[in-house]
Order: structure tokens, then C-alpha cells, then sequence
């Protein structure tokens, strides 16, 4: 089986992704580029005999550097390892596409052009002819739609085709001045027999021409250059006056659009010219003036109510199957320690985390809405004035929104920036926009203290206001730290597309795995960890000094409840047994009250019940002592101090703290510590229900701005170091968001506690 | 002269020269302003910091500062 790779190139939106998709089916993988870190979508598939795999590269408009993100693709087909690009192009927007493809032509690599979307450009009355096309190029031109799968066949066999050619150099044509000049200088060097490898004469020429910098790296080393030089001097001196202009770059630009406007009048034929097209009808609206950005702000709305309300349903689903998974394997395991590690390490901390996948679907299905339709570009334009006025860019929004996703594409999609300030300005902004891993803190939060009803507000509430804060932040970050010229806002606005349900499905189906994988690996890993230092080392004084209280209670209670022979020898009995077993305490004393009436019902029953309540005080009295003895209890300690003024217990400052590893860890984290430390397990009180009961109104909303604003997880802080290639401003950032959300929190608990 | 931020909605131009800095040229090049073609200005933000122009095929946003650098030529 022989392997071809293919490097997919194109402007944005001519559905890269979505040819891909349509060519391999569902085999479409997403993976970090390797040395690199974008994502890179690769597509294989197999055919008789070989296996083909697509490298989906970053769409571009032009093999300029102008943003990091073009930079990217232009080292990977310059430097990478790929076998021949496939070109794809959008044919309704045909004469701009191939500004594009004239820049390929001169990498001088195999090249098959895909003229996508050929159901639309027909629809438009556009018809390219594409063997006419072909020939003038002599590179194969197909017309291929990826929505009706028309001539995707083909496609995959005209890339076989060519692979197993070999390369035929493209006829790229420019002005008959320009090509006079470069045949003198191809001329030039085949008399010299200079050679560079790989490339012909002709090539050599077009590089020194448009004056390339590798090629001038090597001409310039060799003696010829001193001969050379005149004639190059020369051939420019003529260009330049042919063209009337004396910068290369126009030159090269103006070639190229001549050469497209050219191709384009002798393949493309419109045969109707509509009025107004369908994009232009919906922007009238979306964008209009005063409805654009409440429109925009329902939408957001809308999403947010969805996340909580449609999620809602599955997730109670989801918490009552592993509450009942906890309970039936609970029951069919002896070992105690074994036991509480599978019920209140595992299944409790995975359990929690689960629970929201549902919650985690809605939200990315709504990004990935965002990113199909072409929305998120009308967003962008809509508060780009408002972004403007805080120090960002309008393109700031696309990072940000998906940093509601998670951080770490997010940091990657900053990359669409051009200046370096603002894009780590805004990468510093990503944080504040509560990504979902957070999610799962606030449903659980915002569905213990408030109203299902208005639930779904408070969630969005909650989004909006780290929204604000960071855009507050970004001000003041903008006139402090980075100070600076603001990038020009030029931004295409595609075309309004439904997307292809296979496509969301992808997007949503590969997110969503990667969070199961997640639940599945990492967050078992760190719920047993958790587990561990929370259940150990046991202390076997403390339970001891308790099973004695615990006991003498009882002993008075038995003295109060009845005089009888009989049963004090039992009780002694009873209690030898529980300072070796002091689970037992609670069985013995319920045995004690149920014998009680016998003598004195009154008094007893009434005597046993506040009895029974010390009891039950002390036994919860026992696991918080415990839980303190234990590692876990020792960080919390530790760390008690620093939180305490935002009115956190320990618990919850050590839930914080784990939340570094990742946000999702807090729940899970508050689900082992409070599962650990009720006894009441088996009486299927929620994590909600117990969270509302032990922690007050004010610190829960101190902890929701401290989760809100406090570093994303150590992988997304990973990834802004790499992206940011600044340690400076790695430490910055991990220094003002710690600090900033300790003071909010303190800002909100003080605030809170006024009120209160 | 006149420039893509001064013309009226719906007003059709032809692109005369872009005096943008050499980065931002390219890039209004390549997302298909070029001298000779034709644009008009179909939407406006609130403030109008941000217009969106048609030309050809294609729409692009940009915002008031970045439209100024473009000479246009009010079509008769």
C-alpha cells in the first residue's frame, strides 16, 4: 500500500473542511500539527491502491505573512512533507479564489484544483468551463461539490493520476514585457548552466525577478551573481517602466490579477445576474444598525438558556444511573477500602464530571453553529466598534467565543491577529470567557442557589459578567502592559451557508470525545488521587477518642432508657464491638432505641431523640476531624488562610486549588470531599442538596468569580506559553489572574456579607 | 479626493488607488480590492465605525480608519 499525502489549500471559507469530510466520510480526525502546535484535520482514505491522507491546512488569502495563522500554512507548504496540494476553490467567487492559486503555481509543485461548490455556482447561473480551464493551466481543473458529493470520485482519481506522473510544470502566464525579461535571464543562466535543484530555468527567473529572498540566499553565493546583477538590474529598470510602478510587489500583484481576470473571461460565463442575493437580504438584518446587536444578544441569550434547560434533562438521567451504579456496586463489594475508593472515589468524581456532557454538547454545538453559518464574521463586525473602544480587535471575538469552548483552541485561534500585541492582549483576555469546563461549576452552583426557573439567567449572568470583566481587563491591559499601534480591521464576510449536518456533527461529535476521554482518563486519575490523600492516612486516635464519646453517650442513654439486667451485658457487648468496628455505633444505638420503649415510652422516645442527635453530631464531628488528619485535610489547612478571607472552607480552597489540573476537577473534587464526609450517602441527597447545605450564599458566589477569573487549567496554560513563546508573560499571566480573582472574590463575599 | 469612507450607501464606486502601509495593501488585494473595481457600501455599524462593502462576488467588513486609505472614483 503505497501512502500519497495531500496538503488542502484554500481561502477561508470554500469548505475545506467540509471536501474533506465529504471524500473520506466520517474518517476525519483532528490532531495538533506535529512541531506546530494548530490543529491539523487529517482525512484518510483508502482506495485500491493506496492510502490518501488530506492535511487541512489554515485557509489563506495569499501566501503573505500577514497573520500567524497564514504562517503556518505557508511554512508547511514551503518546508512540509506532502506529496501535492489540492487546491480548492470557491466557484462563485472564482476570479479572487485563483489570486490564490496563481501564488501556488509558482511553488512549482503538483497541483490538482478543486472548484468547489459547483451546485451553488450553477444555481448562480455561473458555469466555469473546467477542461477549458485545465488546458490553458495544465494543471486538471475539476468542478466538484461537496455537498452533493458531484465528481468526488473523480477528484480522488485525477490525485492518484497525477501522483503517479510526473510533475508538469503549469503554465502561468504573465505580461508579454514581463516574460520577455524573464526568457533573458533564463536565457542568462542556461548559458552559464547555473542550476538550483528542482527548479528550471524558468523558475530560477521568476525568483530572481519578483525577487524571492531563497533564491537570492543561493544565487548571491555563487560568483556568477557579480554577471548576473547587471542583467537583473536591467530587466526590473524595464519592468518597472512597462508597468509604470516601482515596487515589486504591485508588479507581482497586478501579473497576477491580470492573469486571473484573464483565465476567468475565458472560462466563466454568467448567465443571470441577480439583484440581490440571499446574503445580502439576511445581512440587511443581522447586521442592520439598530437590530444587529440585540439580535446578536438574543442569540447569545438563547444559547445559554438552551445549555441549562434542554441539558437539564439528561443530566438528572445521567447523576440518578450513577447514583444508582454507586449503590448496586457498592453493595457487591466487601473490602471497605476497596469499596469507598469505586462508590466515593471514582464513580463520585467521574460520576460529577459526566453529568454535564450533555450541558458541554448544546454549548459546542452552538460554537460550532457559530463558525458554519458565517455568523461569527457578522458578530465580529458588529463589536468591532464596541471592542475597539476596550483596547481589541473585532477578529478578538472569534478566539474569545470559542474560548467558551476551551481555551486551548482559542489561544491557537488568537492566531488570526496579525499584531503581536493584540493577539497576546486578547489571549490574556480568553481566560475571563468561562470555558466549559467550567461549565459543570456553575450548573452545579447556579442549581443550588437559585431557582430552576431562573437558573438558566444566572448561567448566562454569570457568562456575561466574565465577559465584562474581561473587557474592563482588557482596557486597563491596553494602556498598562500593552501599549501599542491598533491592527487595521479588515475582515471578508462569506457568504451565509447552512451547514452540513455531517460537518456539526463532526465538530461536535470529535469535542465531545475528546471531553469523555478526558472524564475517562484524566479526571479518573485525578478523582482517585483525590480519593487517596482525602481517605488517608486513617487515624486511628481520633476514632477511637470518638468511639469512646459516641459510647459513653449511648452508655447514659441505655442508664436513662431502662434498668434491666439483660440488657446493659448486651450493650457491653455491643460496645467491645465498636472500639474495633465503629461503624457499627449506629446499628447498636438504633437497637438501643428500639428496646427503649419497653420501660418508659415518654420519656425515652424523647430522651433517645436528642440522644440520638448528639450522637449523629459527634459521628459527623468524627469525619471532619478525620478528613482534616488527611493529606488532603493538610493541604486544605495549608492553604485555609489565603481563602479564608473569601470565605472558603478548606474544602473548597483544596477544590480550587485542584482545579489547576483542570476546571472540571472542581466538581469532581467537591463531589469525593462531600460524598466522603456524609454519612447520609444512602439517602440520596444530591452533591447539589449538600452543597446548598453546607456552604453559604456568599461564599458560593465568592467561589463562582474566583472559578470565573482564576487561570484556566495548567494544559491551556501550557499552550499560551507555546503560543505566546514569551515566559514573561506565561508568569503574568498565571500573577493577574490569580490576583485579580482573589479580589473580586473578596470584592463580591464582603459585598454579599453586608447584605446578607 | 474621495475615499471609500466619505461615499454614500448604496453609492457604486470604482477603486482608484489603495495608500494603505505595504502589509495591509496586500491584504486588501487579496480580498479583492484592486484598482478598477467596482464597490459600494451596503451596510453601516451603529456609529459607523465599521462599514461592509460589496465588490464582485464577495463582501468585506472593514472599519472606518482602514477605509480611508482608499482613493475610490464616484461611478457616473
Amino acid at each position: 500500500m503505497k501512502k500519497i499525502t495531500i496538503a488542502l489549500v484554500g481561502q477561508p471559507n470554500v469548505g475545506k473542511s467540509h471536501l474533506a469530510n465529504a471524500i473520506s466520510g466520517s474518517n476525519l480526525k483532528i490532531g495538533n500539527f506535529a512541531g506546530v502546535t494548530v490543529e491539523k484535520a487529517t482525512a484518510k482514505l483508502r482506495t485500491d491502491d493506496y492510502a490518501i491522507e488530506f492535511i487541512d491546512l489554515p485557509g489563506l488569502y495569499s501566501l503573505e505573512d500577514f497573520s500567524a495563522d497564514e504562517k503556518v500554512t505557508k511554512e508547511f507548504l514551503k518546508k512540509g512533507d506532502y506529496d501535492l496540494i489540492v487546491n480548492v476553490l470557491d466557484s462563485t467567487n472564482l476570479e479572487r479564489n485563483l489570486m490564490l492559486t496563481t501564488e501556488l503555481l509558482e511553488l512549482n509543485k503538483k497541483i490538482v484544483l478543486a472548484l468547489n461548490m459547483d451546485d451553488e455556482a450553477v444555481k448562480e447561473g455561473i458555469n466555469i468551463n473546467a477542461q477549458n480551464m485545465s488546458k490553458i493551466l495544465s494543471v486538471p481543473c475539476i468542478r466538484v461539490s461537496s455537498k452533493t458529493k458531484y465528481n468526488i470520485e473523480t477528484l480522488v482519481d485525477t490525485i492518484i493520476d497525477v501522483h503517479e506522473k510526473a510533475l508538469i510544470p503549469s503554465k502561468l502566464i504573465y505580461g508579454s514585457e514581463v516574460e520577455d525579461q524573464l526568457q533573458t535571464i533564463a536565457r542568462f543562466l542556461e548559458e552559464k548552466h547555473f542550476t538550483i535543484e528542482g527548479l528550471s530555468y524558468r523558475q530560477i527567473a521568476v525568483g530572481l525577478l519578483w525577487q524571492k529572498r531563497e533564491i537570492y540566499a543561493i544565487v548571491h553565493e555563487h560568483p556568477l551573481y557579480v554577471e548576473l546583477q547587471p542583467i537583473l538590474n536591467n530587466a526590473l529598470g524595464h519592468v518597472y517602466m512597462y508597468c509604470q510602478c516601482d515596487e515589486i510587489d504591485e508588479v507581482i500583484h497586478r501579473q497576477h490579477a491580470a492573469f486571473a481576470k484573464g483565465l476567468c473571461t475565458e472560462v466563466l460565463s454568467v448567465s443571470k445576474i441577480k439583484a440581490q442575493s440571499v446574503t445580502q437580504k439576511i445581512d440587511a438584518v443581522l447586521i442592520h444598525k439598530f437590530l444587529g446587536l440585540p439580535i446578536f444578544v438574543f442569540l447569545m441569550w438563547a444559547l445559554f438558556q438552551l445549555t441549562f434547560t434542554l441539558g437539564q434533562f439528561p443530566m438528572d438521567w445521567i447523576e440518578s444511573g450513577f447514583g444508582w451504579l454507586g449503590e448496586t456496586l457498592g453493595e457487591t463489594i466487601d473490602n471497605e477500602a476497596l469499596k469507598s475508593l469505586i462508590v466515593d472515589g471514582i464513580i463520585a468524581g467521574v460520576g460529577s464530571v459526566l453529568m454535564f456532557l450533555p450541558n458541554i454538547i448544546i454549548l459546542f454545538l452552538g460554537i460550532a453553529l457559530l463558525e458554519t453559518t458565517g455568523y461569527m464574521s457578522r458578530a465580529a463586525f458588529l463589536l468591532d466598534g464596541f471592542f475597539h473602544k476596550f483596547g481589541l480587535h473585532g477578529k478578538s471575538f472569534v478566539p474569545l467565543v470559542t474560548g467558551f469552548g476551551c481555551s486551548v483552541p482559542a489561544y491557537m485561534a488568537a492566531r488570526t491577529l496579525k499584531n503581536k500585541k493584540d493577539r497576546l492582549l486578547t489571549m490574556f483576555i480568553i481566560g475571563f470567557m468561562s470555558c466549559g469546563a467550567r461549565l459543570p461549576v456553575y450548573v452545579l452552583f447556579a442549581g443550588a442557589f437559585f431557582d430552576e426557573s431562573i437558573a438558566g439567567n444566572v448561567l448566562f449572568a454569570i457568562y456575561i459578567f466574565g465577559a465584562i470583566l474581561g473587557l474592563i481587563a482588557a482596557k486597563i491591559l491596553r494602556v498598562t502592559a500593552f501599549k501599542g499601534e491598533d491592527e487595521p480591521f479588515v475582515m471578508e464576510m462569506p457568504k451565509y451557508r447552512l451547514p452540513s449536518l455531517k460537518l456539526l456533527w463532526f465538530m461536535v461529535y470529535s469535542k465531545s470525545v475528546l471531553y469523555l476521554k478526558k472524564a475517562g482518563t484524566f479526571i479518573l486519575l485525578a478523582s482517585m488521587l483525590i480519593w487517596f490523600i482525602s481517605s488517608y492516612p486513617k487515624n486511628d486516635v481520633i476514632e477511637e477518642e470518638y468511639g469512646a464519646k459516641i459510647e459513653a453517650l449511648q452508655a447514659t442513654q441505655e442508664t436513662q432508657a431502662t434498668d434491666k439486667e439483660a440488657l446493659t451485658a448486651q450493650k457491653d457487648d455491643t460496645a467491645q464491638a465498636q472500639e474495633t468496628a465503629p461503624s457499627d455505633d449506629k446499628v447498636a444505638s438504633a437497637e438501643a432505641d428500639k428496646e427503649a420503649p419497653v420501660a418508659d415510652p415518654k420519656e425515652s422516645a424523647e430522651e433517645g431523640t436528642s440522644v440520638e442527635d448528639q450522637i449523629a453530631a459527634l459521628e459527623n464531628e468524627k469525619h471532619e476531624k478525620i478528613m482534616e488528619q488527611t493529606y488532603l485535610g493538610m493541604a486544605g489547612k495549608a492553604v485555609e488562610p489565603f481563602f479564608a478571607p473569601l470565605g472558603f472552607d478548606w474544602k473548597m480552597g483544596v477544590a480550587t486549588l485542584s482545579g489547576l489540573a483542570a476546571k472540571e476537577v472542581i466538581v469532581s473534587t467537591l463531589g469525593v470531599l462531600y460524598a466522603l464526609g456524609d454519612e447520609v450517602s444512602e439517602d440520596d441527597a444530591s452533591l447539589r442538596d449538600i452543597i446548598k447545605e453546607n456552604i453559604s450564599f456568599a461564599s458560593a458566589m465568592a467561589f463562582i468569580v474566583f472559578v470565573m477569573v482564576y487561570l484556566p487549567c495548567l494544559a491551556a496554560t501550557a499552550v499560551f506559553y507555546k503560543e505566546a513563546e514569551s515566559l514573561k508573560h506565561t508568569v503574568l499571566l498565571v500573577l493577574f489572574t490569580f490576583a485579580t480573582a482573589w479580589v473580586l472574590a473578596f470584592i463580591t463575599y464582603r459585598v454579599l456579607l453586608l447584605f446578607a | 479626493m474621495v475615499d471609500l469612507s466619505q461615499i454614500d450607501k448604496n453609492q457604486k464606486a470604482f477603486i482608484k488607488t489603495i495608500h494603505a502601509q505595504h502589509s495591509l495593501k496586500k491584504r486588501l488585494q487579496s480580498l479583492g480590492l484592486s484598482a478598477g473595481q467596482e464597490v459600494q457600501v451596503v451596510e453601516t455599524s451603529l456609529q459607523k465605525n465599521t462599514i461592509k462593502i460589496a465588490l464582485g462576488f464577495s463582501s468585506v467588513a472593514l472599519r472606518l480608519d482602514e477605509a480611508k486609505t482608499v482613493e475610490v472614483e464616484l461611478a457616473s
